[in-house]
């Protein structure tokens, strides 16, 4: 007995780790991963340099991680053995009722600019320096100047977990408390967050994201601090169409829990869409969604095909429309298509690593703007250094 | 190079035992050799010349100690001084010498320049013990020096206990590195031992480390009386799940191929006592430093005051060994105080006092040592200390803090009643019972090892907290 099981014993390990390396060995790399939206490492070159400084030994562990056989597997089952746990989240990301996900640890930014990783706090002198930069860039404009801070999942589908999102509150507290009284702020969160336990679909469940829904609440928001609340289109006014309905986002791929239901997505229809041109970083858009991206992972960038530095949006034909500047992020690209009812829309990507959009008034100047709308997630004020630098 | 990551496990340790078994047994100790080297070096290319640089230098020493020894002791003694001093020069330079520098320019008119990007080569506080084990054996008779330069080189790069111990003594594996024979029954014994190993390390150990980062950082920006309580409770958790978790791979990994390490922790936790805690802890280096400090400079039996002198010694390095940094030092003087305690007069009282109450006192001790332990930085250790009791501005708890300590509570549970003998005794029990119990060995052991690989692939980073000592 003793004897088969020491037998067995061993040949179970020496068939596992054998099986593995050969079939790592034999199966092909792959550049992209779908599932986690990202490039994958592949085989890095050789060289005595990067060896000497012990580079090239940290990339061939992230080259033997990302290439793994079974990867999104093994990724699974890790995420299904911490909510076994009774940890209620994986990687950060915290798992709440109706397989609502929302990301919980990030990575923030304190005042010098420097990362604390995966905290859920925020530094409150970063936060004062961004709101500075929001400050002086409206004072600095010589138009009106607008705000929406965009909520994070975790700040409105609240309700739907056990965790208790006190820093959130406070970090709202903190950025309206430093923001000066002269900025008009555009209020969402508690709005959405009011909307989300009501049972609205205001957020997507596996993204980060607002969906459709959320993104028009949001619209009537800035029409009415506009002063333009009578040329609200109502609801009743669009087509919705459900376009897809197997979306898994950001959170999704992040907190590697494979067995929450997929989101659906929607596009608001008003049936004028081909009346307007859109060009994204120079390049002619057919629309304002880009219908490809449906079947691949990352859906929600079919709204303004996702990130571009630069999106122009104008009605053919129309003139002496006020022209509407908006600095923004990933949130406005849903938000825009019912904006471009209004205005001819300039969208700079403030959270670009490759443009640099914070001179406010020297864009207000080159693009004869009327208004400037910052549309910036919570997310981003935390956790990025671009606030901060506004002028 | 760890054991932790899907290199060793998927490519490094089946191409090893591939070499290993197909070679005669005459070659298995340059392949053991060689593939230690690559261990080695795969992570610090340039310490490999530093490593062959000590053990040559034990080595030739090792013929002059034994060379000498019959005929002229003292030159056999300056040998072995000599031996020693070269091996702990390395040691004291990588590890000790912007220490040194940093202090001394704090005088005045002193003003030793710090050198930038010196790096402390993994490991050479562990390997420099086993080489001078050798010296010392050799030059005590204990056992023969080692002819053969492989033999020799094998010993001390040996990669199951090359970064982080447990510290072999060369007497305890002499006979090994020349006929050791490799069984069915160890190879097995090997693979459960590491695969254990590998679980309580990557499963439990990393995700304790990971709660006690977040509670580490909320402290800097929230502190708590709570948040200061789980940051060293998992810290105490992690770090015994760490690093016995690391000991019980390097001996699974030595069974494996036929070496038989000693043991190196024996349920720290379920101690009644420092003194207990002690013998129960890192017994390797405790051994190591009985065996060539403590007995060397006459132990317990030159009187009370001599001995006190000697654990003084003792624990001041045991602390400044573990890290050049005050904070080790500090923690070594703490425990030197409560060992005299117990030996003077405290024990005898503990004794007569119920365990449960024995039990609390030496982990509370243990705890607190800990938060010493694992703050290089004094004035943040004194700060987390203050936040223990409330004082320095800390809340008594926040709703973070609370919510991160039931997300928690079921792997603490679990991690705790791991660091007893309650589960090995369960399963022992269980196929005594039943054989057919048996059968879990092979399965929890595949169970392991594909669990703790689902995590490696979800997450590269898993970095060991011994190994920079």
């Amino acid at each position: 007995m003793r004897k088969t099981i020491n037998c067995a014993t061993v040949i179970l390990f020496l068939v596992l780790i054998f099986g593995f390396a050969t079939a790592f060995l034999l199966s092909p790399d792959h550049d992209f991963s779908e599932e986690e939206n990202r490039s994958l490492r592949t085989l890095p070159d050789f060289s005595w340099h990067k060896l000497a400084n012990g580079s090239y030994s940290e990339q061939i562990n992230d080259y033997f991680a990302d290439q793994f056989p079974l990867r999104d597997l093994f990724v699974g089952v890790k995420g299904f053995s911490e909510i076994a746990l009774g940890k209620g989240e994986n990687n950060g990301v915290l798992l709440g009722e109706n397989g609502q996900l929302a990301t919980r640890l990030f990575d923030v930014k304190d005042a010098d600019g420097d990362t604390v990783s995966d905290f859920d706090g925020f530094d409150d002198e970063h936060i004062r320096l961004g709101a500075d930069g929001v400050n002086r860039a409206a004072k600095n404009s010589a138009v009106p100047f607008h705000v929406l801070f965009t909520g994070r999942t975790i700040d409105i589908t609240a309700s739907s977990f056990a965790y208790s999102n006190d820093l959130g509150q406070e970090l709202m507290q903190a950025l309206d408390g430093y923001l000066d009284p002269s900025v008009s702020r555009i209020e969402t969160v508690d709005l959405l967050r009011q909307k989300h336990e009501d049972g609205e679909y205001v957020y997507y469940k596996t993204d980060h994201h607002w969906t459709t829904r959320g993104a028009y609440y949001a619209y009537v928001e800035v029409m009415r601090s506009f002063g333009m609340e009578e040329a609200v289109l109502p609801e009743s006014a669009f087509a919705i169409q459900t376009v897809s309905e197997d979306f898994y986002g950001t959170a999704w791929s992040a907190g590697g829990m494979k067995f929450v239901s997929p989101d659906s997505v929607e596009f608001w229809l008003l049936g004028n869409e081909s009346e307007f041109s859109v060009v994204a970083d120079g390049r002619e858009l057919s629309d304002f969604y880009s219908r490809e991206y449906l079947t691949k992972k990352d859906k929600y960038s079919a709204f303004l095909d996702g990130t571009h530095d630069v999106v122009t949006i104008i009605k053919k034909g129309a003139t002496d429309r006020p022209t509407l500047l908006l600095l923004k992020d990933s949130f406005a690209n849903a938000l825009a298509p019912f904006l471009a009812q209004h205005f001819d829309l300039v969208l700079l990507n403030l959270s670009s690593v490759r443009a640099d959009f914070t001179n406010v008034a020297k864009q207000v100047e080159a693009y004869d703007a009327d208004r400037v709308l910052l549309v910036y997630t919570i997310e981003n004020i935390a956790c990025d250094n671009k606030l901060k630098r506004l002028r | 190079m760890v054991f932790s990551s899907l290199i060793f496990l998927y490519a490094y340790l089946p191409l090893t035992l591939l070499c290993y078994y197909f070679v005669p047994q005459k070659l298995r100790n340059l392949v053991l050799f060689a593939f230690s080297l690559l261990f080695y070096g795969w992570g610090e290319p340039i310490y490999v010349v530093l490593m062959a640089l000590s053990i040559t230098t034990a080595y030739l020493f090792g013929f002059l100690i034994e060379r000498y020894k019959p005929t002229n002791p003292k030159r056999a003694k300056t040998a072995m001084i000599a031996s020693v001093a070269v091996n702990l020069s390395f040691l004291l330079f990588f590890k000790y010498y912007n220490f040194f520098a940093e202090n001394l320019s704090l005088l005045p008119f002193v003003n030793v320049p710090v050198i930038d990007g010196l790096k402390l080569p993994i490991g050479i506080s562990f390997y420099t013990f086993q080489i001078i084990s050798y010296t010392v054996d050799v030059y005590r008779n204990d056992c023969r020096a080692q002819r053969n330069y492989v033999s020799f080189g094998t010993y001390v790069t040996l990669f199951p206990q090359l970064i982080a111990g447990p510290i072999v003594r060369y007497r305890d594996v002499d006979r090994a590195l020349s006929e050791r024979r490799e069984t069915v029954d160890d190879f097995s014994a090997g693979v459960s031992r590491f695969c254990c190993g590998l679980a309580k390390k990557v499963l439990i150990g990393d995700m304790l480390a990971a709660g006690y980062e977040y509670y580490k950082t909320l402290a800097e920006f929230q502190p708590t009386a709570l948040g200061a309580w789980m940051t060293i409770i998992l810290y105490t958790l992690h770090l015994y799940y760490d690093f016995s978790g690391y000991s019980d791979m390097a001996i699974g990994l030595g069974r494996m191929l036929g070496f038989h390490f000693p043991e190196n922790f024996n349920y720290p936790y379920v101690a009644k006592s420092i003194t207990e805690f002690w013998r129960r802890w890192h017994i390797s280096l405790s051994t190591w430093f009985r065996e060539y400090v403590y007995i060397p400079l006459g132990g317990n039996r030159k009187g009370r005051l001599k001995t006190y002198r000697n654990l003084a010694v003792v624990w001041l390095l045991t602390g400044f060994w573990h890290g050049a940094s005050w904070n080790f030092v500090l923690w070594g003087v703490y425990y030197l105080a409560i060992l005299i305690l117990e030996k003077a007069f405290f024990g005898r009282i503990l004794e007569k006092i119920p365990s449960v109450f024995r039990h609390f006192y030496t982990m509370l001790l243990v705890t607190l040592g800990f938060l010493i332990f694992s703050f290089t930085d004094v004035a943040t250790g004194w700060h987390c200390f203050c936040s223990l009791v409330g004082g320095g501005g800390a809340a008594w708890f926040s709703s973070v803090a609370l919510y991160q300590l039931l997300r928690l509570l079921p792997l603490v549970l679990i991690a705790a009643v791991g660091a007893t003998p309650l589960p090995r005794m369960l399963f022992e029990r269980l196929t005594a019972r039943f054989k057919w119990g048996q059968i879990l060995i092979p399965v929890l052991s595949a169970a392991a090892l594909l669990l703790t690989t689902a995590y490696l692939v979800d997450s590269t980073y898993s970095p060991f907290a011994y190994t920079q000592f």
